[in-house]
């Protein structure tokens, strides 16, 4: 009371206007107390959390339920104190409308679907016959106790009825409980699911139970008719199919409307939370199982749903339905505790208590025998010994029990308190006792334990393949087994369901095993990312030095070269002049952000929509860890390959750069900020003219490197400029770049041969003669150094000959042809390395697709994006541009200039 | 290690497998066969629920993979297969039984997968090379006309990767992956199950109430 008085603000609102005349402030508690007690209460419960998983110790030790039953415990008797009576008990009413729903929809929808149905029958049955059993035997032994004379309290008045009725209650394994302990006990996932799957359907045979043995019990025993037998099994079928169909019928119309909501995904994860409590309500009010219409709502909907909303709301709904579960669990186990206090609903009967505790443990562990034995006739994998002992031994009771027998009318069951206090043995018994010893039998008993891990593209695939081959070999045999009827129900959902449930996007892509794949690629991406933080965070990168970052604003290349206004302006003085630290660093920090970063976003607009998220930056996001993710997978497969080949072009290809090429002064990283518009620089420089410039420009790191503490990358760049133009109509002009860099020491530190893959800076990529992006053949072919040297010392040759005889330049340049230069490299690489390597023709490649995938990559129009998205492998030319080396990069310019 | 080195161990029909169930067995092999002695593969055609499973051409084949599968001296294929035959590809999905100890359990797996091994090494090499990786998941994807054959061919690229990656580890600077060897592919089903997966209800249930 004091803590919420205290947040409560001085009161705004004018009220009423008091008779003493206007008040500064007036005192209001009345009107926010029940909220205010909500508030507190959650947070007081979600403090205590906090509280408790500061020591990882005691947590892996007690479970967290026992933890929170024990503070209820506390807190009530504060509380009992303070007040002087029982407060804030746990509520019949709020707990079956507020905080069980959430619960059950969370354990429904992230139900492992597929795990689920696969075991329905054993789950069916432990629900269905095992709560029967309980109830009833329970139920009987206790009275017989009674009959017998063992209970000595006299007030302990019940019939055979009433204690039906209380076995029916306490019999049901309660879902909040075993989720909670068995979540934290990493049983196998068969185990798992059957226990937790029990747990959740058998609510509907022990409410159906509770209802017909409390209308018996209030009939009196003299007035039950056979025919009221007969009513109580047909509305035992009747409330659990009900129950079941009126969840199938909200997560049709769940998945439904969120085929429409493209346009207002804000409001996504508010109807996933409002039809499933709308079904739970609906359900409810006709008196339905309202679990079971929650539980199917949620398993059937989600494939739809997460197919049709997107990603942020998919995020949202998970993190909302966990946030709101794991309090109501949280409260429930308080209030437990809370409720336990009151002595005045207490009457104690100690044959009762214990009798129940024995009934209870004996009537389970026999039923699940039983039914294991009977179950094992007909499963294919036999529940053994050790499973059926952790499936006895789980059987937790809780929230429910309680407060069904809460809702007991003590004018018809004259024991009620006796109950209550019985029921809250029972569930304190099971919950701490039980929950805290589950651990340890798990492990002493050695019970298989599921590894929790991500699955494998291989995995999936694997397991799809083997679903068809299962189907295939029960139509082989003439045999309609589960198989069958699943891949049927499949055809059918293929077929049907899903394109009508599905938004026409959604269902195209919709695969599981491209879901896999998918989640897989951003997966890696995302931890590459993070290593590729810590690469950069390694003091690989020295930060510009203030005078530096001064020195050369204005005096970039652009300017230089429109300043001198001619083709010869490559003087390499001049640019050699130009080159800074400052440059060099930016470089160096371009590509490393370049290739641990993703595209660099546009700057957050500070707008405010409260109906709209910017809606395409997810996508980009993706497109772009696809692409870089592929480009990394693949170089952790060939970095290496080829090394020794590319080195011995590298070592040729210096050798010819030194005859030809006017080697500059080390540290010539032509990192050039152009800041005028390229089209402009193009105009003002008279390409056609220029004469051949061959200029290299090798790292000092790069010379004398050959250890891998390489420095960051450093661009050697050699320019190979000529004009052609004579022969070519005067209209080509060839370049090559060749910057060497040495960039992969820097990754050194990954696990991967990976390599932040370095792109050209924007400079080198927009070099002033680089006039019309659209237009221009740029291609920039680092990988093939790296992957097919071969290929890539023809492509040098042919430029190097083109070089030699001005006359006639080769026609593989020319022209149209040069498009196909930005992925020479994949598209020929099968050949030539068969061609280095004729012994290994049969070893993984990465043959003919990818280079069409890539031609066809050059040639699209920025449209295709999702095509993009769908060729996750191959390389766009920017990838290409992004391609990590241990070698030196030779980057290929081949500009058609007819513009 | 190629596969061809192990002489394939003999292959006992499990004990649960009762003459009702070889009975129904040998009832549908006949319907199969048009009452012949002899099944071959255009029988398999006359299946109409084969008629949409993506990988019906694999499986089909798996039963008349003579040396690997049936247990024959000689290569290559079957042209037909007689019931013994059958039984023997049928045994492949028996379920797992109480009573096996870890060798006999480890045995049983092996069995499965080898089977499983062979329907993708389509070129009887022992090794699952990207090409026969990508003919499986092309026709596995097949079912899904939206999805293109790009894409599928980057997942089974993705997968091959994967595979190299759980199997070989850090990869040195000339090694090449040239394929999924049977160890890799032991490796990779680690962590699932399959003993508790790979079986058909047949070869348990006598009672058979469909089958016409």
């Amino acid at each position: 009371g004091e803590r919420c008085g205290a947040m409560q603000p001085p009161a705004a609102s004018p009220g009423p206007a008091a008779p003493e005349g206007a008040e500064l402030l007036r005192w209001q508690w009345q009107e926010v107390q029940g909220p205010c007690l909500v508030a507190g209460w959650i947070l007081v419960a979600s403090l205590a959390k906090i509280v408790f998983h500061l020591s990882r110790k005691v947590t892996s030790i007690v479970p967290e339920s026992c933890l929170l039953i024990l503070l209820g415990l506390g807190l009530g008797g504060i509380v009992l104190a303070v007040a002087k009576k029982a407060e804030y008990q746990l509520e019949p009413n709020m707990f079956f409308l507020f905080l069980l729903p959430p619960i059950v929809l969370d354990s429904g929808y992230f139900m492992p679907s597929r795990l689920f149905f696969d075991n329905i029958g054993a789950i069916l049955t432990y629900a269905v016959v095992g709560t029967l059993w309980n109830s009833f035997t329970t139920g009987a032994a206790l009275w017989g106790l009674h009959r017998a004379g063992l209970m000595a309290d006299p007030g302990v008045e019940a019939g055979l009825m009433d204690f039906l009725l209380f076995g029916s209650l306490i019999s049901a394994v309660d879902p909040v409980a075993v989720l909670a302990v068995f979540e934290e006990v990493h049983v196998n996932e068969t185990l798992f699911i059957i226990v937790f799957g029990e747990s959740l359907l058998n609510d509907a045979v022990t409410v159906v139970l509770y209802k017909v043995f409390n209308s018996f019990v209030e009939l009196g025993p003299a007035h039950i008719h056979a025919m009221d037998y007969v009513k109580g099994v047909a509305s035992f079928f009747l409330v659990s199919l009900g129950g079941t169909a009126v969840g199938l019928l909200f997560a049709f119309l769940l998945a439904l409307i969120t085929r429409f909501t493209k346009r207002v995904r804000i409001i996504e994860p508010l109807f996933v939370f409002l039809l499933a409590y709308v079904a739970y309500l609906a359900a409810e009010m006709v008196s339905l199982s309202s679990i079971l219409a929650v539980t199917f709502c949620g398993i059937c909907c989600k494939k739809y749903v997460e197919a049709n909303i997107s990603q942020k709301s998919r995020t949202t709904v998970k993190y909302t339905m966990k946030t709101l579960a794991s309090s109501s669990e949280t409260i429930i186990f308080m209030f437990l505790g809370i409720s336990a206090v009151d002595t005045s609903k207490w009457a104690w009967d100690t044959a009762l208590v214990l009798g129940t505790l024995f009934f209870i443990l004996l009537f389970r562990a026999v039923g699940v025998v039983l039914q294991t034995c009977m179950l094992n006739r007909f499963r294919l994998i036999p529940l053994d010994r050790i499973d059926q002992v952790v499936m006895s031994y789980g059987g937790l009771r809780g929230a429910v029990a309680f407060a069904l027998v809460i809702l007991l009318d003590r004018a018809k069951v004259k024991a009620k308190d006796y109950f209550v206090a019985t029921t809250i043995v029972v569930v304190f018994f099971t919950v701490i006792v039980q929950g805290l010893t589950i651990k340890p039998l798990v492990t002493w008993l050695k019970v298989k334990r599921s590894d929790h891990h991500k699955p494998t593209l291989n995995e999936e695939l694997h397991e799809h393949a083997f679903d068809h081959i299962l189907a295939a070999v029960e139509d082989i045999v003439g045999h309609h087994g589960y198989h069958y009827w699943r891949d049927k129900w499949e055809q059918f959902d293929k077929k049907y369901l899903s394109q009508l449930l599905m938004r026409k996007s959604a269902y195209r892509l919709r695969d599981e095993i491209w879901d896999v794949y998918y989640k897989l690629n951003i997966r890696d991406a995302i931890s590459f990312v993070d290593q590729g933080g810590h690469v950069l965070s390694a003091a690989k990168l020295a930060l510009p030095s203030m005078p530096s970052r001064t020195s050369m604003s204005e005096s970039s290349v652009t300017n230089l070269l429109r300043e001198s206004g001619s083709g010869a302006c490559l003087d390499l003085q001049v640019i050699d002049t130009v080159r800074s630290r400052r440059d060099k660093e930016d470089a160096a920090m371009h590509h490393v952000l370049r290739g641990s970063l993703y595209k660099p976003r546009r700057r957050y607009k500070a707008s405010y929509s409260r109906h709209f998220i910017s809606p395409d930056k997810q996508e980009r996001q993706d497109k772009e860890i696809f692409r870089q993710n592929m480009k990394r997978r693949l170089e952790t497969f060939k970095s290496t390959k080829h090394n020794v080949c590319s080195s011995k072009s590298k070592a040729r290809l210096k050798e010819k750069g030194r005859k030809k090429a006017i080697p500059l002064p080390s540290q010539k990283n032509i990192s050039l900020t152009s800041d005028a518009p390229n089209g402009k620089t193009h105009r003002n420089i008279p390409w056609q003219e220029a004469a051949p410039v061959l200029v290299m420009v090798s790292s000092e790191e790069e010379e004398s490197d050959s250890s891998e503490t390489e420095k960051e990358d450093d661009e050697g760049i050699v320019f190979i400029a000529r004009a052609t133009s004579e022969v070519l109509q005067g209209k080509t002009t060839h370049v090559l770049i060749v910057p060497s860099s040495a960039s992969a020491g820097s990754l050194d530190v990954c696990p991967s041969p990976c390599i932040i893959p370095p792109s050209p800076t924007l400079a080198e990529k927009e070099l002033p003669w680089k006039g019309d992006q659209a237009d221009l053949a740029v291609y920039v072919s680092s990988e093939t150094t790296k992957i097919v040297p071969v290929d890539m010392q023809k492509a040098w040759n042919q430029s190097i000959s083109s070089l030699e005889s001005i006359a006639s330049p080769p026609g593989i340049e020319s022209g149209p042809q040069h498009r196909r230069f930005a992925c020479p490299v994949l598209e020929e690489q099968p050949q030539s390395a068969s061609q280095a390597m004729p012994e290994q023709s049969s070893c993984f490649q990465f043959p003919s697709h990818v280079s069409k995938s890539g031609r066809s990559q050059s040639d699209s129009s920025p449209d295709g994006v999702e095509q993009q998205e769908l060729q996750p492998l191959m390389a766009t030319e920017e990838q290409g541009r992004m391609l990590p080396t241990t070698e030196p990069r030779w980057l290929m310019f081949n500009r058609a200039s007819h513009l | 290690g190629s596969l061809g080195a192990h002489p394939p161990s003999p292959l006992s029909l499990p004990p649960t497998v009762t003459s009702e169930q070889i009975e129904h067995l040998h009832r549908r092999f006949k319907q199969l066969s048009r009452d012949q002695l002899t099944i071959r593969k255009e029988n398999f055609d006359s299946i109409p629920d084969l008629e949409f499973n993506p990988i019906r051409g694999k499986i089909i084949h798996a039963f008349f993979d003579k040396r690997r599968n049936l247990r024959q001296e000689s290569d290559g294929l079957a042209d037909e297969i007689n019931f013994e035959d059958f039984l023997t590809i049928m045994s492949y999905f028996r379920p797992i039984e109480m009573n096996m100890d870890e060798e006999q359990l480890d045995r049983f797996r092996k069995e499965k997968l080898k089977f499983l091994f062979h329907m993708y090494d389509s070129d009887h090499d022992g090794k699952i090379t990207l090409q026969e990786y990508r003919n499986v998941v092309e026709e596995l994807l097949s079912g899904n006309p939206h999805l293109e054959k790009e894409s599928v061919r980057s997942i089974a690229d993705g997968a091959m990767m994967e595979a190299a990656s759980i199997c070989v580890g850090q990869m040195g600077p000339d090694q090449v992956y040239e394929g999924i060897t049977f160890e890799d592919f032991l490796k990779m089903w680690q962590g699932i199950d399959i003993e508790t997966k790979m079986h058909v209800r047949f070869l348990n249930m006598e009672t058979i109430a469909h089958c016409y």
